[in-house]
């Protein structure tokens, strides 16, 4: 493939890669799976709505129900060849393009035919379009038919009262609906997974994927590998996916968990460094203290990682973490036991950094506050000393301070369309608070990125693509509001929470652009009939989304001219005068 | 002489230590017995304690030791002090700790057909020419089958699994058939020549199966007699009697002098009880064992035969006295459905009612073939309860949580699990402000869970010094008071029942009520409503989910400047008088009522009373708008509206039961240990004994677990909003458009040109930088 400076390129050629890469954006946004709207809870969902989603259940392979991945299917059928290496910066070429538009036709062709005449149409539908066989195309209409059954009947308030008559409730899984759909039916009791079976052979086997492309992104911005990574750990991918995030740190530092003779997984070795072919990153691992409730065992297990690769006798170009702990040793910050805590989350038995509540209530004062509270929330050491001795929580702040300082860039796993990084405050509170301390005790703000492991190419973003995307996809979307706002007062409330969170990610890592302040304003509170609609429907809500605005500008977050301002204000005015019952 | 133990557990203490006091009593033997519990991964100081024990023992025993790691420590351990050790006899551990097994001429490393498989081969040449005669020669033949299969089953239930990931159902049902028929074989082994060892190790395990006192002394005795040349044990003439035997499973009740092996054994005795007894307190509204007030616990029979019960007798007496019966069962340690299916089933009905239901061999697990939409009738308990600490169907070694959920769905009967503290002591779960170590969080909660469990309430466990299970009286009433409010949900009239509805509010705002992941909480709110009613609660239901939102947030709320209506103002006595805990709430927030939720010297309660429907809005953390308190490392009570709240609901209103409408609240997220709560929990203090029942977001298993453990909170999961494409609009629609024209012109020209108007365009949406 040739790259973009390719000198020998003919202009048009360079127009068409323009264009194309540009269209691969707009690809992005148009596919990405937005909710249109809200649950209510015993409400089946309507069959128009089910398309794009059985669409993408389709997408991936199925193994415990026999079923291939559609688009491979109708790929092979129609004797495509199917590219297998995918990177967030490749552009498609007009053929590439023209053979995707066939598939996505062709399937949306069998889906249409499943949802009206069901699997067998559907299964002539593709033998004809696109020659796929019977045999290979019945598991996933099979799959999907189930799925679409499922969703157009509701039985969550039965299931409420059949709680509250003492009955039985029985046990489901938790997880989105792409990633396993057996969740349905829904109405019944969510559990998590067995902490021992974290990470599974087939998480570990595709968080080293995502590891070289994250390696990959880095080196290319930044010309080496990353020395020091900060990692943000929770318990909600870790339990879908069976901890990739947990297999993403094990690769980063570059070891291989072990299994004992009852399939627990409860040590773990070292890759050997030419098998590795890299240098061992330092990771350190801020984990929620979900995950630290859910994953004690796992905790026990990254926090052995760490100290097994401290101690690897290898050189120090080629293991970060060893240099960096005796470096920590040596400049006397702490002690080898101290020097080698990576694991850190809330003081036992508690839970989050504040920094949302911080960012939400408009209380701090300086550029440092966030930063610092993130750690003096999440400074306690977990794991096991190096005389077996349990670490239960133990305050240091040194030690994490220390870690921090020689960090490059930042990252969490998102394994989820369903939990978006503006649709709670979450992201930003971990992700965006790790980063604003690294800032501060490395001098330097840290790349920051996103995975995006829930999508059959698992692609690498920055923090500010992220940013982007979600404003473009939802927040400015009139598909997503629209789809609010048919629930009136809650919708209103979500709109505003969107923009607040959008905002967290200007307090704590500057990664919102002046235009999306600018557009949400043109969007929602410029636009009369808009303004209207929401002081009619949630004047509360309507009330902080124009304050949060305000402050957006106030601390610098957003360069707005004057005269929107001005309007800005007078709108907040009335909008008091409503609340106060004045107007 | 010393005998070194290695083991798991927490009934083989108190019949060691009887033993060793025996054994020395009658034998004058100096016996030294040096145990070491093996429950979570040992510290170097504690492994230090255990090689030492290690490094003189004559006899090391290794029980029902699971865990990889320790399990890696003991090995080279057992390998160094090998020429000093004349036995180390291994049961029911690992495979590769069942191969160090050493006994006599037995090597069950050798015997073992093929490395890492765990399994035990065929009869080698040397024993089978020991045996004489073809009779002999089956005989030993099914001894040697038999060693391997007691040696192996453990490594055979994980491997079961694969390789298709569905666990096999028989593995263990095998091994019990086997076991059953041990005793019978055993006596026609010669104890001399090839096989003398193979029967010594078969004849110890029959001791172990059933470790009383009397047997796990017995026990003990035989390995010395067998394997420690001592000239007392040579002169005492020792004569050690044959296995107490006891039934797999059984009814236990701490009041009756034998155990019962059938229920209407159970019933004739417990309806004859002495009128002193609990059962027929004042308290009990319904007669002894009624269905509907009758409580199924599943025991682990190892405590029971071991006489070891201290901590089931203090629960099932604080069941019974809340006016409950109780039926409880001694389960075996890997399948629960036989002991349920014969105890807690009304099987005689069932043969009436369902004439095809076929009554399986026993040995098989049982009558568990239920038919699908049990008749409720059938079911001789209301709930059950499990107090052995591992899965429903599986045992330590692994979990099928498949059939588990499958048969407690046809019974359906809550299914809840309670924690007897195992691997570590009453004193280290007191201090710890983690609660449960890693073992028993993964083997006690995480797994029951998967099964269907809930209420993991910790009710006793080992003392810090002290050799058997007690019971944390406090827990076991509050435990107890759950379950009969529990109880009462199925048989209260309906009418009779009240019920809060929990909303949230967060960021705290009036805009925000109804804060809810996904969900849209008024009208999911109204439809559950509409919903009571028609199930004969009693609701007063609004016209429609707007006027119900318009009274929360409407009515009084303006002369309070709170977000929502005040249903009812707590004044501070009342408050005082109501919570214990307010002491120390005001050494955190200053004296009640407070600056959140208050008004004067009340604490104002936002909510909606409807018929006996209560329509609550939860108090926020209270510490959002207070830097201060935000940049503390860690958070202190909850404020005195917070607890005010839930006062309310269990004192004022005596609710009997609340529900939380959606994710998440802050209840769940308060200071407290993790896991394994203790009644100096908050999340514990404000649940109280209030039934939880709480309305979740299918997507978040993870915050929905928190609430579980730590406000013992039943989820029903609801399915996220509708997905689709998010599609282009406005702009970006009008590019994409420019787009498809550039693709599909030929004329370079006409390319060019739409180039520029697509670079524009982009660059106007701000795709430019990119």
């Amino acid at each position: 493939m040739t790259t973009k400076n390719d000198p020998t390129r003919s202009e048009s050629d360079k127009r068409d890669l323009r264009v194309f890469t540009l269209y691969e954006q707009l690809l992005e946004i148009e596919q990405r799976l937005i909710p249109t709207g809200l649950h209510v809870f015993g409400r089946p969902s309507q069959p128009a709505e089910q398309t794009d989603v059985l669409r993408m259940i389709a997408s991936f392979d199925r193994p415990e129900a026999g079923a291939h991945a559609l688009p491979a299917l109708v790929a092979e059928g129609l004797g495509f060849v199917v590219s297998q290496a995918s990177n967030s910066l490749a552009s498609p070429t007009e053929e590439e393009l023209r053979q995707r538009e066939r598939i996505h036709a062709v399937i949306s062709k069998a889906l249409n035919r499943l949802g009206e005449d069901g699997i067998d149409a559907a299964i002539q539908s593709l033998e004809t379009s696109a020659n796929v066989n019977a045999l290979q195309s019945r598991p996933v209409f099979t799959l999907l038919e189930n799925i679409s059954r499922q969703l157009e009947t509701n039985n969550e308030v039965e299931a409420l009262v059949k709680a509250l008559r003492g009955e039985f409730v029985p046990p489901g899984p938790g997880a989105d609906i792409v990633q396993n759909p057996l969740i349905l039916p829904t109405g019944r009791n969510t559990h998590a997974i067995n902490p021992y079976a974290v990470p599974s052979a087939m998480a570990y086997a595709r968080a080293e994927a995502v590891v070289n492309k994250l390696l990959a992104r880095y080196q290319e911005e930044h010309g080496h590998y990353p020395r020091a990574m900060a990692l943000v750990l929770w318990g909600l991918d870790n339990i879908k996916t069976q901890g990739e995030g947990v297999a993403q740190a094990l690769w980063l530092l570059g070891v291989r968990p072990v299994s004992d003779s009852l399939n627990r997984v409860t040590a773990v070795e070292a890759i050997p460094l030419d098998e590795l072919g890299r240098p061992r990153i330092d990771v350190v691992m801020t984990i929620s203290g979900i995950f630290r409730d859910l994953f004690s065992p796992t905790v026990q297990l990254l926090d052995k990682a760490v100290r097994l690769v401290a101690q690897l006798d290898e050189p120090e170009e080629m293991n970060y973490l060893r240099r960096h702990v005796q470096e920590q040793v040596l400049n006397g910050h702490c002690d080898a036991d101290e020097a080698m805590t990576r694991v850190f989350s809330n003081a036992p038995g508690n839970y989050g950094t504040n920094v949302n509540f911080m960012v939400m209530d408009s209380q701090w004062q300086t550029d440092d506050t966030l930063g610092d509270l993130f750690v003096t929330r999440k400074c306690f050491a977990y794991g096991r000393d190096s005389r077996g001795q349990a670490i239960e929580g133990v305050e240091a702040r040194a030690a994490m301070d220390s870690a921090l300082a020689r960090v490059e860039a930042t990252y969490q796993n998102i394994d989820t369309f369903e939990i978006g990084i503006t649709d709670v405050d979450h992201y930003f509170e971990y992700l965006g608070g790790v980063s604003k301390a690294v800032e501060k005790l490395a001098s330097n703000r840290p790349a920051i990125y996103l995975s995006d492991t829930l999508s059959p190419d698992g692609k690498i973003r920055s923090l500010a693509e992220t940013v982007r995307l979600e404003t473009r996809a939802k927040t400015l979307n009139p598909k997503w509001y629209e789809g609010m706002l048919k629930h009136g007062f809650r919708g209103v409330a979500e709109i505003e929470g969107h923009v607040s969170n959008t905002f967290g990610w200007s307090a704590t890592a500057d990664a919102v652009d002046d235009w999306v302040y600018t557009e949400v304003a043109e969007t929602f509170v410029l636009d009369q009939e808009m303004l209207a609609r929401l002081r009619e429907l949630n004047p509360h809500s309507a009330h902080s989304l124009v304050s949060r605005l305000l402050e957006a500008n106030g601390r610098g977050y957003w360069d707005a001219d004057p005269e929107t301002l001005d309007q800005l204000r007078e709108i907040i005015g009335s909008l008091e005068d409503q609340l106060e019952g004045v107007a | 002489m010393k005998v070194t133990v290695c083991y798991i557990g927490s009934s083989l203490l108190a019949p060691l230590r009887n033993a060793e006091r025996e054994l020395n009593r009658d034998y004058n033997l100096d016996l030294r017995i040096d145990a070491h519990n093996f429950g979570s991964p040992l510290s170097d100081l504690e492994w230090s304690e255990v090689d030492q024990g290690l490094s003189d023992a004559d006899v090391v025993f290794v029980i029902h030791v699971m865990d990889g790691e320790n399990a890696a420590r003991l090995m080279p351990a057992l390998e160094d002090y090998k020429a000093r050790h004349r036995a180390v006899i291994v049961i029911n551990c690992m495979p590769e700790l069942m191969r160090r097994t050493r006994m006599g001429r037995l090597d069950i490393s050798k015997l073992m057909r093929s490395r890492g498989s765990g399994e035990i081969g065929e009869v080698s040449e040397e024993q089978e020419s020991a045996a004489n005669g073809a009779k002999q020669k089956t005989l030993s033949r099914q001894a040697v089958q038999m060693l391997g299969t007691v040696g192996s089953w453990i490594g055979r239930q994980v491997r079961s699994k694969e390789p298709n990931g569905k666990p096999v159902r028989h593995g263990h049902g095998q091994y019990l058939k086997l076991i059953d028929r041990l005793p019978g074989i055993l006596r026609f082994i010669p104890t001399a020549g090839g096989l003398r060892d193979v029967k010594h190790y078969l004849n110890i395990f029959c001791y172990f199966l059933q470790p009383t006192p009397a047997n796990i002394r017995s026990m003990l005795l035989y390995a010395l007699k067998e394997y420690v040349p001592d000239k007392r044990l040579q002169k005492a003439k020792i004569k050690i009697p044959p296995p107490d035997q006891m039934p797999s499973v059984a009814i236990y009740h701490p009041d009756a002098s034998k155990l019962f092996e059938s229920f209407a054994e159970y019933r004739r005795w417990y309806e004859k009880r002495s009128p002193k007894s609990k059962v027929q307190s004042p308290m009990s509204e319904k007669p002894a064992l009624d269905p509907e007030s009758t409580i199924g616990l599943l025991l682990m029979r190892p405590q029971v035969v071991s006489k070891t019960t201290k901590h089931y007798d203090a629960l099932i007496r604080a069941i019974e006295a809340e006016g409950l019966s109780v039926i409880p069962a001694l389960s075996t340690l890997m399948d629960n459905r036989e002991a349920v299916s014969k105890f807690f089933v009304n099987d005689k009905a069932s043969k009436v009612q369902s004439p095809k239901s076929k009554v399986e061999d026993r040995k098989d697990f049982g009558p568990w073939t239920l038919d699908i939409g049990l008749p409720t009738d059938r079911s001789r308990v209301s709930q059950i309860v499990s107090l052995t600490g591992f899965s429903f169907v599986g045992g330590p070694a692994m979990n099928d949580s498949e059939a588990a959920s499958e048969f407690l769905q046809r019974l359906n009967r809550p299914y809840r699990s309670a924690v007897s503290l195992d691997t570590q002591t009453i004193d280290s779960w007191r201090a710890s402000q983690t609660g449960l170590n890693p073992v028993q969080a993964g083997m006690q909660i995480a797994i029951p869970e998967i099964d269907g469990a809930t209420e993991p309430f910790v009710y006793g466990g080992i003392p810090g010094s002290g050799v058997e299970p007690m019971p944390l009286d406090d827990r076991c009433v509050r435990f107890a008071r759950r379950l009969k409010r529990w109880n009462r949900l199925r048989t209260a009239p309906r009418t009779d029942i009240s019920l809060a509805l929990v909303l949230f509010c967060f960021p705290p705002n009036k805009g925000n009520i109804g804060t809810a992941a996904d969900l849209d909480v008024f009208p999911s709110v109204w439809d559950t409503l509409k919903q009571l009613e028609a199930e004969g609660y009693d609701v007063k239901l609004p016209e429609s989910a707007d006027v119900l939102r318009d009274m929360l947030i409407g009515g009084n709320a303006e002369s309070f400047g709170s977000p929502a209506n005040v249903a009812y103002r707590m004044g501070v006595d009342e408050y005082r008088r109501l919570c214990p805990y307010v002491d120390e709430i005001e050494t955190d927030w200053g004296p009640s009522p407070g600056r959140v939720n208050s008004f004067g010297r009340d604490v104002l309660i936002q909510g909606l009373q409807l018929g006996k429907v209560f329509i609550g809005v939860q108090p926020s953390f209270g510490y959002e708008g207070d830097p201060m308190r935000l940049m503390m490392a860690r958070s202190g009570a909850p404020h005195h509206g917070f607890m005010g709240f839930y006062t309310y609901l269990s004192k004022v209103l005596n609710v009997d039961a609340v529900v939380h409408v959606g994710t998440h609240g802050a209840l769940e997220f308060m200071p407290g240990k993790q896991v394994g709560l203790s009644g100096e929990c908050w999340p514990d203090r404000l649940t109280d004994e209030l039934p939880n029942i709480y309305i979740y977001s299918v997507n978040n298993p993870s915050e929905g677990s928190i609430a579980k453990r730590r406000s013992y909170a039943e989820l029903v999961s609801y399915l996220t909003p509708p997905i689709e494409n998010a599609g282009l609009y406005k702009g970006l629609a009008t590019l994409k458009d420019m787009m498809l024209a550039y693709r599909q012109a030929t004329d370079e020209l006409e390319r060019e040109r739409l180039y520029q108007v697509i670079d524009e365009q982009a660059q106007a949406l701000h795709l430019a930088s990119q």
